[in-house]
């Protein structure tokens, strides 16, 4: 019954009522977006890096290097030459290479020539059909086969380069062999086939000086449209003539980055220096550059948090000004329910239930406020980078620990009023009314 | 039954009351009268509980209501003494019925409906019971608070200025219906009233000097 009365007395004044749970809402919204973000953000960070101790590739920025070869969301810094990461790749510390050659898209998703190490790295299994041996078998990852609906035995074109829009390769289709399992891993947005598969694709070696034959660097698309309009007849005799197939074997080729995994971790400290010395390539530490980036963006998401309590705190405060301001007309409702038989201690509940109830409503709302955006930022990321967000996931900890923070909010704004409610006197405010 | 014996009364040192001993069978009426200042209304406050006399005692039924607690003193003012104000308060989110239901629940732990809707319909507002008591007439409103007072079956009826903001014909019915729900009540009634009204209507009256 007290709890009814407190129900319908915050709706007595909705306006003070709205506004409370609009501030509550927000800053609830805000946390949960940030706590959600932050979490599954630092997850598929993680789990992506597993594995992965230096990624060897073309010199530029490292963290360019970090986020196109690992995460596969940036451009390549551009090619280095296979023989000379060969040497790096048999070197007695290493235990695992991954080579990886960028090759072409199909619908705006990647096609990375690369080994079945790289389905072992990120623990994909092949759900359906089997991995790929011979060039232009592809092994899709599982979201794609879902978004594109594709099957086994499909076959399709690559546009060039990693815009959708790019000159489409039509002269060697890909075939679907494999469909991968969904491991929330990068994997799963890839299409995968041999690096000779992305070799052969932009030509054969003979063509070499002519065009690159991957994509990592900038600028090189709009001139390697022209070139196949000019290559098209030299295309055509190769096609006939490469009737043996191209391997890994190959001399002079160049692929994008090496995923490198040591045996001895004295590698991992000493390789950046002996190879920016030595070579013209670069290696970068994943865990370094995801550090930094996370601390980049860390600043932002600081900030973002250090608002939200503010609002929460601004909630508060509107929630106190409202108990206390109606405390002064409701008195004679105070004292009535005295007069009515109700104990000093149940206009204290009274008034700590009504601050508790906006306070458990605007959670409520900016729970799921919150689990909107970031549906929403999550599409959006998905567009953009193939990197998608669970709404549905519940972090009870730190949710739990925000919604306690919340209702504390709610006791501290309810405190005075309360405390005031039960030290009224009934007899002085009766006569005086 | 109320009785009352010795009871002083003060504020503050300057402003003491000693206020005549009173007794009021069930089913009967007294009034009290006297001008402002004179501590009608703290002497209702005292015989409501509400506040707590220096020296005295006060008799309801077989309580004596001075030496009960204050948590204890709410139970007993809420089973057992009704209140009628001058001017009509409500709890006003909750609607007529609402606030019946209310008192009964606040005294009693029950909500009793029943009795509600009886005594809306023996004041003839039943159609008003759904109603939020701000959107009812002043004379509409005083009617709702004695059916409020008379929700528990109260062995003590008290009204402070029942009619004093009501137009004649109001107040007539006002007192007619106070005399004749706590005689069918069979509870005590004590009227505080300066209005000339209707203290000719009354011959059982104290007033306080």
């Amino acid at each position: 019954m007290i709890a009814k009365l407190a129900w319908r007395n915050i709706w007595f004044k909705p306006l003070n009522t709205i506004l409370s749970i609009i501030l509550l809402t927000s800053s609830v919204a805000i946390i949960t977006v940030l706590v959600l973000l932050e979490k599954q953000f630092e997850e598929k960070f993680n789990s992506n890096i597993d594995g992965v101790d230096l990624v060897l590739g073309a010199q530029g920025s490292p963290l360019q290097l970090i986020l196109s070869s690992v995460y596969q969301v940036d451009a390549p810094t551009g090619n280095i030459s296979y023989d000379s990461a060969k040497v790096w790749m048999q070197h007695p510390f290493v235990k695992k290479a991954i080579p990886l050659a960028f090759g072409d898209n199909y619908r705006g998703y990647k096609i990375l020539g690369t080994t079945t190490d790289y389905l072992e790295k990120y623990e994909a299994k092949i759900s359906k059909g089997k991995v790929f041996e011979k060039n232009f078998e592809v092994v899709i990852g599982g979201e794609i086969a879902k978004k594109l609906n594709l099957k086994i035995g499909d076959e399709f074109f690559g546009s060039h380069g990693d815009a959708a829009e790019g000159e489409v390769h039509d002269h060697f289709s890909y075939k679907v062999v494999g469909i991968a399992e969904m491991t929330g891993r990068v994997v799963d947005n890839l299409i995968l086939c041999t690096i000779p598969s992305v070799w052969e694709m932009h030509g054969s070696h003979e063509e070499e000086e002519l065009h690159n034959p991957i994509h990592g660097e900038e600028g090189h698309r709009h001139e390697e449209g022209d070139e196949h309009l000019q290559h098209e007849h030299d295309h055509d005799e190769h096609s006939h003539h490469d009737d043996k197939e191209m391997t890994l074997d190959e001399k002079g080729m160049e692929i994008t980055a090496v995923l490198l995994q040591f045996r001895n971790k004295m590698g991992i400290v000493t390789w950046p220096r002996i190879i920016a010395q030595n070579t013209k390539m670069q290696v970068a530490s994943p865990a370094i550059e995801v550090n930094r980036l996370v601390s980049m963006f860390g600043i932002g998401i600081d900030a973002l948090r250090y608002l939200a309590y503010g609002i929460m705190l601004i909630s508060g405060i509107s929630i106190f000004i409202a108990l206390f301001n109606t405390l002064k007309e409701r008195k004679n409702e105070f004292a009535l329910l005295r007069v009515n038989g109700a104990k000093r201690h149940q206009l204290l509940i009274l008034v700590m239930i009504e601050s508790l109830l906006l306070c458990v409503v605007g959670f409520i709302f900016g729970t799921i406020l919150g689990r909107i955006a970031l549906m929403l930022i999550s599409s959006s990321a998905e567009k953009d980078f193939k990197f998608s967000f669970n709404p549905y996931e519940f972090i009870w900890k730190k949710e739990g620990v925000l919604f306690l923070l919340t209702l504390f909010v709610g006791f501290f704004a309810a405190l005075l009023p309360a405390i005031k409610a039960y030290q009224l006197n009934i007899s002085k405010t009766l006569a005086n009314a | 039954m109320i009785s009352t014996k010795n009871i002083t009364f003060s504020y503050n040192k300057e402003q003491s009351f000693i206020l005549p001993d009173l007794h009021c069978d069930a089913g009967s009426t007294i009034l009290i009268t006297g001008d402002s200042g004179k501590g009608k209304t703290t002497y209702l406050h005292i015989l409501a509980g509400l506040l707590h006399p220096t020296t005295g005692a006060i008799t309801i039924d077989d309580t004596d209501i001075v030496t009960l607690s204050e948590s204890k003193n709410d139970k007993f003012r809420g089973q057992n003494i009704g209140i009628v104000f001058q001017k009509s308060h409500f709890v006003s989110a909750l609607t007529v019925l609402e606030n019946l239901e209310m008192a009964s629940w606040l005294a009693s732990g029950k909500k009793n409906s029943n009795r509600a809707k009886k005594l809306l319909e023996q004041l003839s507002i039943t159609n008003q019971s759904d109603k939020l008591p701000n959107q009812l007439s002043i004379g509409q409103q005083q009617r709702v608070s004695i059916a409020r007072a008379l929700m528990n079956e109260p062995k003590v009826l008290l009204a402070d200025e029942p009619t004093s903001s009501l137009d004649d014909k109001n107040a007539e019915k006002v007192i007619e219906l106070l005399t004749s729900l706590s005689k069918e009540n069979k509870a005590a009634l004590i009227i505080v009233t300066h209005d000339s009204r209707i203290k000719e209507k009354f011959s059982n009256r104290i007033t306080l000097v």
